[in-house]
């Protein structure tokens, strides 16, 4: 049997790989999905091939050919499948790109590390990282302001990077007694506002699923 | 008529130098604004209030920071000649090499230099590990954008005028030619560039620069090494 023409190699809870997924539903293109356990420790034979520099998921491989890091993913998405009239996950305007990327890149470098050592750490630098972790996401509020999505009346690429995110929630509340309905209710309001899109909704776990894996990954009781 | 463009840098930089090559390869003319670390001026705490660093980037009334965002900036807002390949593909390559040398090289590398005795083995390790894939990325291009230099030139910028410096200053010499013959090629090829040459620093004044913050940059590097 022929390999699929779109193949994403993934596991069910990683965030960075959620974002490809959402990508590929919004545009309506066919893929298969590939599960890599990242519950096993050794990588598979496939990873390996595809991703020898980092050896990570997700991994978008079209018609054989390996693209890796998530929003590089989402950028090649959307350029291979345009249509006029189509989704744009990438506005047209440079500048709106520009902070599209700027702001992606923030949820990269500072969301995800701080949402990493909030869990990872005990007692202080827990606390700590649950401070810097609910600074960011209020910041990434106010950048979202009275908009519908963050790319406007569009849902786009920034939302694509950080609603993954909004599936660990749960955990925050878990973990450390974060409540985002009181400390970010605008960014709560647009969780549930991007959860009536059906790439979104076939996408995240839930909360909870979300929360149990993590405890794993984390050696949290 | 286009609105001005102004540059927010720092000398000695290679993020701000980033932005200059970028602009000058699209053939932008701009102005400069170089700030001093120390004591940052009003324009860069409001144009960058996020991050508060240099380069940022002052196009009309727009503000554009992060250096490698700066430069797809310019590539997409500007006329002149591609700074990132047509093809989609090619394109993605691109841009993962470009976080690749951002994201995973950077660090390493400045630390091979600036740390010492057995903690620096490690980094150089790690270092020669990531130069050799670069290497690899080269062969037989005079740039890694083809003919011209391109987005993962600049992004690798440190490479090149930046290199000779630290060697210099720190006594180490990870890139040498038996081992990385395209990367000395490629260090050549980047400073003689016509465009690029006109916003790579002066060579003795980083030498001098490198050589005042040279304690400050052992300390930090130690204490990053430590974590």
């Amino acid at each position: 049997m022929a390999e699929a023409e779109v193949r994403c190699v993934d596991f069910w809870c990683n965030e960075f790989g959620m974002r490809v997924r959402i990508a590929l539903r919004e545009k309506n293109v066919e893929f298969e999905f590939v599960e890599e356990d990242l519950r096993v420790r050794q990588r598979s034979e496939l990873v390996l091939r595809m991703n020898p520099v980092y050896r990570s998921i997700p991994i978008l491989i079209h018609r054989g050919r390996p693209i890796c890091e998530s929003m590089n993913i989402v950028e090649y998405v959307d350029e291979v499948w345009s249509q006029p009239g189509g989704t744009r996950l990438l506005p047209a305007d440079p500048l709106e790109r520009a902070h599209a990327r700027f702001w992606a890149n923030f949820v990269d470098q500072k969301v995800f590390d701080a949402q990493h050592r909030f869990f990872m750490g005990r007692n202080e630098a827990k606390e700590t990282a649950k401070a810097e972790l609910v600074g960011h996401l209020k910041r990434l509020e106010e950048v979202l302001g009275d908009k519908a999505f963050f790319g406007g009346d569009e849902f786009g690429l920034l939302d694509v990077a950080l609603v993954p995110f909004s599936s660990m929630f749960y955990g925050y509340e878990k973990h450390g007694g974060v409540d985002m309905e009181v400390e970010c209710p605008v960014l709560a309001r647009w969780v549930r506002r991007c959860h009536e899109r059906e790439s979104v909704r076939s996408v995240l776990p839930t909360g909870v699923n979300m929360y149990e894996i993590h405890k794993f990954f984390y050696g949290i009781e | 008529m286009s609105p001005p463009v102004k540059v927010i840098g720092a000398f000695g930089s290679p993020f701000s130098h980033r932005v200059e090559a970028a602009l000058r390869l699209k053939g932008v003319p701009y102005e400069l604004i170089l700030e001093d670390l120390s004591t940052k001026s009003e324009l860069l705490l409001k144009s960058n209030p996020v991050h508060k660093k240099v380069p940022v980037l002052l196009h009309g009334d727009r503000a554009v920071c992060e250096s490698l965002v700066i430069v797809e900036y310019i590539d997409e807002a500007f006329d002149g000649p591609p700074l990132l390949p047509a093809d989609p593909y090619d394109r993605a390559m691109t841009r993962f090499w470009v976080d690749f040398m951002e994201n995973k090289c950077s660090m390493p590398f400045w630390l091979a230099h600036w740390t010492e005795g057995e903690v620096r083995g490690r980094f150089v390790k790690e270092a020669k590990e990531n130069l050799a894939l670069l290497e690899a990325q080269l062969k037989g291009k005079r740039f890694f954008g083809g003919d011209t230099a391109g987005y993962l030139d600049i992004a690798a910028c440190a490479l090149s005028p930046w290199l000779s410096v630290i060697e210099e200053v720190t006594g180490v010499t990870l890139v040498d030619d038996d081992e990385y013959p395209e990367l000395c090629r490629w260090a050549k090829e980047y400073a003689s560039d016509e465009a690029l040459k006109q916003c790579i620093p002066d060579r003795d004044e980083l030498v001098a620069y490198f050589n005042v913050n040279k304690e400050r940059y052992k300390m930090f590097a130690n204490a990053m090494a430590q974590q």
